[in-house]
């Protein structure tokens, strides 16, 4: 009985990670539009969007491999990501360290787009990948030191039994604050979106891309976000809705998690269309500024405070 | 208050069309001893100067030796009193048909008082140069702002500037032979030769990279091609080719319509400042042909020029925010901004080209209930614009885009004799509607408003000049409602003059528009010159990008408000495939019914 519903569980979780992104998105334009004093599209526009490049043939300006399969491989990864993270208390693919396997394969998302950037002749490809690079390689430190103390303050480096052993402590809170500042940063949006800058450089890594290879891109950083935001409430409800050991529990959970995911994305929209896009060097010089206060709360983590 | 009569009040216009055109019977020593600065620079140049004339009310002439160009520009340009006084631009003229020479004049706005406008002046350096060889010594080699007007005549009348530190093709299309000069006179407007397309760009200087912004580049809004140089993300150098909406204006007008004909053309090469364009051809003429234009009209005029400087600030802010991401403060500026657009559609009947102006006045007279709802929208403006200016001024991202960013010092800013709020920005107190006599056109004299100066001169300024100008406007625009004198909109001109000159000025939103007119036989223009604020302050634009980041060039081009089509004022044609298509009428509009509801 416990296994149907598991599966019954994991298959909501597939379904909702799969449908609701580009809705999400939909809900962001709205928010965005409404404070700009317009009506916005509809919730679906982005799904129609996305139909519409689906539909379309790409143009091909390379002979490079990369170029087409970049955008598969970005929303394999995406997926894989998705798949890692508890839905209503069940975990699609559940195995000891997939804390180490989702930090790593949303990283993936973020280099498969810098392959495809780099593997044409352009310079606002190359200097868009160059930006998404240097966003990588100064917030992923900060994520890998945060993960750490919930890893410690967990004592487990599996992430559903992470969220299942959280102890509250000084430090953990001081993590979430950081760990929400730094999923912002790497799901993109303004004023972090530097790396697709359209003004600046139309479009960065994705500017060569057209039609179904552009679809599957934004499909991919969809879910992406999705998962980071994912991972996040999940953080936040778990300790307060344990212990989760039946089906009602289960269910109220998956409600929640969803009903929160929902409720950040206005708040994320109103971040985005209040604030203009920072300067990569100014972005680099935060993230370093939190790296070094990571690594405080690191120390504090296994102080045990 | 001042009226226009009181214009002429000290000084009598010469004679005008006496010894075909020329008026050499004007006393020298009259002249020079009107305005502060003549007779100094009459003693320095004596033995080079051929001729010395007034040409209109502030307007001076010196004919002088080629070989001084250089030395008499800068002359007047470094004037140790004159701080202000900057080099306009220069006209290049075809008088061959008339007298068998070329003519290149430069000219420079003298300011001698700040504000000042019956103080300060216009002086004209024409030399003539023989018809076997027009060449001159360069003035670009010791002042960059003669950079592009001295490609510009070698372009398109085969002038040799000699000395000229960067010849190269500024104007006319890549695929345009050499040695073929549109603007001379033995070539007819609809010649439109090609031959295979060769391209002049500046090398890449070692260890950098290339970035073409442009020609079609979302952060321009118009064809434009900077091609940054850059090492890592920094821009080390920049090279500028544009000129892609050459429309060859200028020969249009010169070649086959009337004056008034030419009024509408002129408001047409510009889709924002359009107005100020007229206005300024306007004026142009109406002191070629010593007319005073009613006061009723130039209250009006003024009224539509402020009412443009408005609209123009409003969409310059929101595409200033759009460039660094803020499409919040984007959408709202222009919210603010679509009641103006309504408001002179009221007015005038069009949205944009206005269609107001004609020579000796304005066409539309604006009805007494109309000023109820001018006032409202001022209101209604200065309130959005002050709770928008709130918002955009309080985001920290914003701020950090636009604060310290493409410096523009101020000596930089003069030698390239950068105009209008850019210059502002970077401590230059110069505004063309008071610096100069607008009287006869506009009404400037006769209302009260401050000239915001800001001495950072990065973006932040730049934002701020133009802000602070907007309330200034709005608070015109309520001075002029209020004093809004009655009587006729406009007085008919007649003939013009034969082969006078004059030249007609406003400050636009982005600088000093100027239009410089020599009529020719039967009331048709000689040589139209227009010169937009753009073009003099885009050559400084590598000056603003080098040193600072390829994400700020978008916001940096931005800055200086360009509009490329004012600029580059030809036919149609199509660099990649070299192919030039004209279209028969007939075809036109089998085209237009064709695809009529899809364009």
């Amino acid at each position: 009985m416990n296994e149907y519903v598991g599966w019954a569980f994991k298959i909501a979780g597939v379904i909702l990670f799969l449908l609701l992104p580009p809705y999400l998105d939909g809900i962001a334009r709205r928010v965005k539009a409404r404070l700009q004093y317009r009506r916005g599209p509809p919730l679906s526009q982005t799904w129609y969007d996305l139909k519409k490049l689906f539909a379309i043939p790409s143009v091909i300006p390379t002979k490079s491999a990369v170029f087409r399969i970049a955008p598969y491989l970005a929303l394999a990864s995406a997926i894989t990501a998705a798949l890692l993270l508890p839905y209503g208390g069940y975990v699609p693919i559940n195995y000891g360290y997939n804390l180490i396997v989702f930090f790593y394969v949303i990283v993936m998302v973020s280099v498969f787009i810098m392959l495809g950037g780099f593997s044409v002749q352009s310079a606002f490809s190359h200097l868009g990948s160059a930006r998404e690079m240097q966003l990588l390689l100064t917030v992923e430190p900060i994520l890998a030191v945060v993960y750490g103390v919930l890893a410690y303050n967990a004592g487990s480096l599996n992430i559903a039994t992470i969220f299942n052993n959280l102890h509250l402590t000084p430090s953990l809170i001081l993590a979430i604050i950081i760990l929400a500042y730094a999923l912002y940063v790497e799901s993109g949006f303004v004023p972090f979106d530097i790396a697709e800058a359209e003004q600046e450089v139309i479009g960065g890594p994705l500017s060569e891309y057209s039609g179904r290879l552009l679809g599957v891109f934004y499909y991919a950083i969809y879910i992406k976000r999705f998962a980071l935001l994912w991972f996040f409430v999940s953080l936040i409800t778990y300790p307060v809705m344990r212990p989760i050991n039946d089906v009602i529990t289960s269910v109220g959970l998956f409600i929640v998690q969803i009903l929160l995911t929902i409720a950040f994305y206005p708040i994320i929209a109103a971040l985005e269309a209040t604030n203009a896009r920072l300067r990569i060097d100014h972005v680099v010089k935060v993230n370093v500024k939190i790296f070094f206060i990571g690594l405080g709360i690191l120390a504090m983590a296994f102080m045990g405070w | 208050m001042v009226t226009t009569k009181d214009l002429e009040a000290h000084f009598e216009f010469e004679c005008k069309a006496c010894e075909n055109g020329r008026c050499a019977k004007a006393d020298v020593e009259t002249i020079l001893s009107e305005r502060e600065g003549l007779k100094e620079f009459y003693e320095a140049f004596k033995e080079h100067i051929r001729e010395c004339k007034r040409m209109t009310y502030g307007q001076y002439m010196f004919v002088i030796d080629r070989e001084v160009l250089p030395d008499a520009v800068l002359w007047w340009h470094n004037h140790p009193e004159f701080k202000e006084t900057h080099m306009s631009t220069a006209v290049g003229t075809d008088e061959r048909p008339l007298n068998g020479h070329f003519v290149y004049m430069p000219f420079l706005s003298v300011q001698v008082e700040h504000r000042n406008m019956d103080r300060n002046y216009w002086v004209f350096l024409k030399a003539y140069l023989p018809a076997d060889d027009p060449s001159f010594p360069s003035v670009a080699a010791k002042l960059p702002a003669a950079l592009w007007i001295e490609r510009e005549v070698k372009d398109l009348l085969g002038f040799n500037p000699v000395g000229h530190p960067d010849p190269r093709r500024l104007i006319l299309p890549e695929d345009w032979p050499d040695g073929v000069y549109p603007l001379r006179k033995d070539m007819d407007y609809r010649h439109s030769p090609i031959t295979e397309p060769k391209t002049e760009y500046r090398p890449t200087p070692e260890g950098t990279s290339l970035v073409p912004l442009g020609p079609v580049h979302m952060g321009v809004e118009e064809p434009a091609h900077f091609r940054l140089f850059v090492k890592g993300e920094t821009i080390v150098d920049v090279d500028y080719r544009g000129f892609y909406s050459h429309r060859g204006i200028e020969k249009t007008g010169e070649g086959r319509l009337t004056y008034n004909q030419v009024l509408f053309l002129a408001e047409r090469i510009c889709g924002i400042c359009g107005y100020q364009h007229s206005v300024s051809y306007a004026m142009a003429v109406e002191r070629l042909a010593d007319v005073e234009i009613p006061d009723r009209a130039r209250y009006i005029r003024t009224l539509m020029l402020e009412l443009e400087r408005i609209h123009n600030h409003l969409l310059w802010v929101g595409i200033a925010a759009h460039m660094v991401g803020f499409d919040t403060g984007f959408m709202h500026a222009w919210r603010i901004r679509e009641p103006v657009m309504w408001l002179v559609e009221r007015l005038t009947g069009n949205r944009k080209q206005y269609g107001m102006n004609i020579v000796g006045g304005v066409r539309r007279d604006i009805l007494d209930y109309r000023k109820e709802e001018i006032l409202k929208v001022v209101k209604e403006i200065r309130e959005g614009t002050k709770k928008f200016l709130d918002i955009a001024l309080n985001t920290n991202t914003f701020i950090k885009r636009a604060e310290g960013v493409g410096i523009l010092p101020y000596k930089v800013a003069k030698a390239y004799s950068v105009l209008g709020p850019t210059a502002r920005a970077s401590g230059r107190r110069i505004d063309a509607r008071l610096d100069q006599a607008t009287k006869t056109a506009m009404a400037y004299n006769e209302v009260d408003f401050k000239v915001p100066v800001y001495k950072e001169g990065d973006v932040l300024a730049r934002v701020l000049v133009r802000m602070d100008e907007l309330f200034e406007s709005l608070w015109i625009v309520e001075q002029l409602i209020d004093q809004m004198p009655g009587g006729d909109i406009m007085v008919p001109i007649g003939d013009l003059p034969e082969y006078e000159e004059a030249l007609g000025f406003t400050e636009a939103h982005r600088g000093e528009v100027v239009h410089y007119v020599m009529t020719g036989e039967k009331n048709k223009v000689y040589r139209w010159k227009v010169r937009a604020p753009t073009y003099n302050n885009l050559p400084a634009i590598p000056e603003m990008l080098r040193g600072y980041h390829v994400a700020d060039a978008p916001l940096i081009i931005a800055s200086i408000d360009p509009c490329y089509s004012c600029t580059e004022r030809v036919q149609f044609v199509d660099v990649e495939t070299g192919k030039v298509k004209v279209l028969t009428e007939a075809e036109f509009n089998e085209l237009s019914i064709k695809y009529k509801g899809v364009f």
